[in-house]
């Protein structure tokens, strides 16, 4: 299997808060890698790392065997310019808590925005797409509205559209149903359960254990900016072996 | 846009329940003087007015005197030219404040505390007597001329209002760009967006919302305050009609004009401005203001059938 992201080392810190202390893994491709944690364990920090909207202070980062964010030549690292940045960001899908649409824009032209601007697509290419995505989220009738016309549910769905847009290698979910009514939860999941089985490769920040556990490849527990426990999220979260980690479900399940 | 017709029933009758209070209204005799002493203050200042020795019939005979049209234009012309400068000048200076190089952070804050710092009227004298520190302007190859060939009234006037403008607009533009929610930008971003796209599609059309409303503002400051380059040899209304107003014996009088034409501009550039605002609401609030037609066309309809209206 080849791997999609391998962190080695992955420290953070914003001043003297440290936040990621030495983060080892591997996500491989197709993988749906699920990051579980209290909060302030550094699991969304974590994530904005892998596509450089956080700067690693230590340790290595490679999506798809690419350092993320410097060039390597020899001993030497060279940081990456910000357009080389935002080359490698294409291939990275990305769905934020807040969902983060574009409020002046309708629904569509959110979806259209990224292969018309960056990847220089024409715009009834771009149209036709971004319909074809909608429908995929089941919001084809929605097409139209703006935003605010638009439940969080739905609005998380053309977030997801939006991303897919690009055509990305990788999508990273950063708590995608924390900020939705519980009733709404249920359609964005479906909508990432169906991106799972088509054989995107995923990493989901998540609280929602019942999706980790019957979607989920593979799930870490965080904890103070280190993994305390990894593996199969079944075998973990029915059995874990740490003491935090028990003390932490107990409280969510 | 739909209107609900069904949801009010066609009964008169008031809902059976508890029987609804009948009180005697406290009576606000403090309202009834204070109305009746602002419309005595009113009233006399208009008699004052009235029975002053004015020539009423100068204004009509003026009101468009080809001087007046030609002042009034001017004006326009300078209120425009001026804030497309201060505009462009704000925007720039803006972004150059909030970038993350110190260089041109530093030089956009001093530049607005200077330009902010002096008054207007200095900073037009400053502009109208540079050709006593100037001979002539040589820019290289691309243009050279006598100092007072190049520097005319008009220029003064522009690079003087304009550039004071810059640096009030900048501040605008920069609470404008601030108010962007950072997720916007991270969001572009993670889309692959460079910085200026960002920007330029993401950033500052949210930030237009904000910027249009003090923006208003600012143009019809401007409209006003270009009658003060009558000091630096610019003719404009105001010069034009006091002019007009020296030769005829008619100061006082053209001063009305004058305030009547300034009136009806910048009552016009508030419509404009009514409608940009309402452009760049798009999607954020759920239904837009309707614009006056729309409400004149909802009240004659409403009109039309009176059943629905009661």
């Amino acid at each position: 299997m080849n791997v999609m992201v391998k962190a080695e080392g992955v420290h953070k810190s914003f001043g003297h808060v440290e936040v990621l202390k030495g983060i080892d893994l591997e996500v491989e491709q197709g993988e749906v890698f699920c990051l579980i944690g209290p909060s302030g364990s550094g699991k969304s920090t974590f994530l904005r790392c892998i596509n450089h909207l956080e700067k690693v202070n230590a340790g290595r980062l490679y999506v798809d065997g690419e350092l993320v964010g410097y060039r390597q030549k020899g001993d030497k690292l060279y940081e990456l310019k910000d357009s080389e940045v935002a080359l490698k960001r294409r291939d990275i899908g990305m769905v934020f808590q807040r969902f983060n649409l574009f409020p002046h824009m309708t629904a569509l032209e959110n979806v259209m925005e990224a292969p018309v601007q960056v990847k220089g697509e024409s715009k009834a290419e771009a149209r036709e797409r971004a319909g074809r995505l909608l429908d995929r989220v089941g919001l084809a009738d929605k097409a139209g509205n703006y935003p605010s016309q638009l439940s969080g549910g739905q609005q998380q769905r053309v977030a997801i559209a939006r991303a897919l847009a690009m055509e990305p290698k990788l999508m990273l979910f950063d708590e995608p149903t924390s900020a939705l009514d519980p009733e709404l939860v249920g359609d964005v999941l479906d909508v990432m359960r169906d991106l799972a089985e088509s054989g995107m490769t995923m990493i989901v920040v998540t609280h929602e254990m019942g999706f980790a556990r019957e979607v989920g490849d593979s799930l870490v527990f965080m904890d103070e900016g280190v993994v305390v426990e990894s593996g199969n999220p079944r075998d973990v979260l029915n059995d874990p072996q740490h003491e935090r980690t028990k003390s932490f479900l107990s409280k969510v399940l | 846009m739909t209107v609900d017709i069904d949801k009010q029933g066609p009964e008169d009758v008031p809902p059976a329940g508890p029987e609804a209070i009948k009180a005697v209204p406290v009576r606000h005799y403090g309202r009834y003087l204070s109305a009746l002493v602002a419309i005595a203050v009113l009233t006399a200042i208009v008699l004052a007015f009235a029975r002053g020795n004015i020539n009423w019939g100068a204004i009509p005979d003026y009101f468009f005197d080809a001087r007046i049209v030609d002042g009034a234009k001017e004006t326009l012309l300078l209120t425009v030219l001026s804030m497309a400068i201060g505009v462009g000048g704000g925007v720039l200076l803006a972004v150059m404040r909030l970038s993350k190089n110190p260089v041109t952070s530093s030089i956009a804050w001093f530049y607005i505390w200077f330009f902010r710092g002096t008054p207007v009227l200095v900073q037009l004298f400053v502009w109208f007597n540079l050709g006593f520190v100037f001979d002539y302007i040589n820019l290289g190859p691309v243009y050279k001329d006598e100092w007072s060939d190049f520097m005319t009234p008009f220029l003064t006037a522009l690079l003087g209002l304009g550039l004071n403008e810059a640096a009030y607009m900048s501040e605008i533009c920069r609470a404008g760009l601030l108010a962007v929610d950072e997720g916007q930008t991270e969001a572009a971003h993670a889309l692959g967006m460079s910085h200026s796209k960002t920007l330029r599609r993401v950033v500052l059309p949210q930030a237009m919302r904000v910027i249009v409303p003090p923006t208003g503002n600012e143009v019809i400051n401007m409209l006003k305050t270009t009658s003060l380059v009558a000091a630096v040899q610019y003719y404009e209304l105001l010069r034009n009609a006091q002019d007009i107003g020296q030769s005829s014996g008619a100061t006082v009088e053209v001063l009305f004009l004058a305030a009547a034409w300034y009136l009806i501009m910048t009552s016009i550039l508030s419509v404009g401005q009514f409608y940009l605002e309402r452009y760049y609401a798009r999607g954020s609030s759920r239904q837009l203001p309707p614009t006056p037609w729309q409400k004149v066309k909802a009240n004659m309809l409403s009109l039309r059938r009176p059943e629905v209206t009661r």
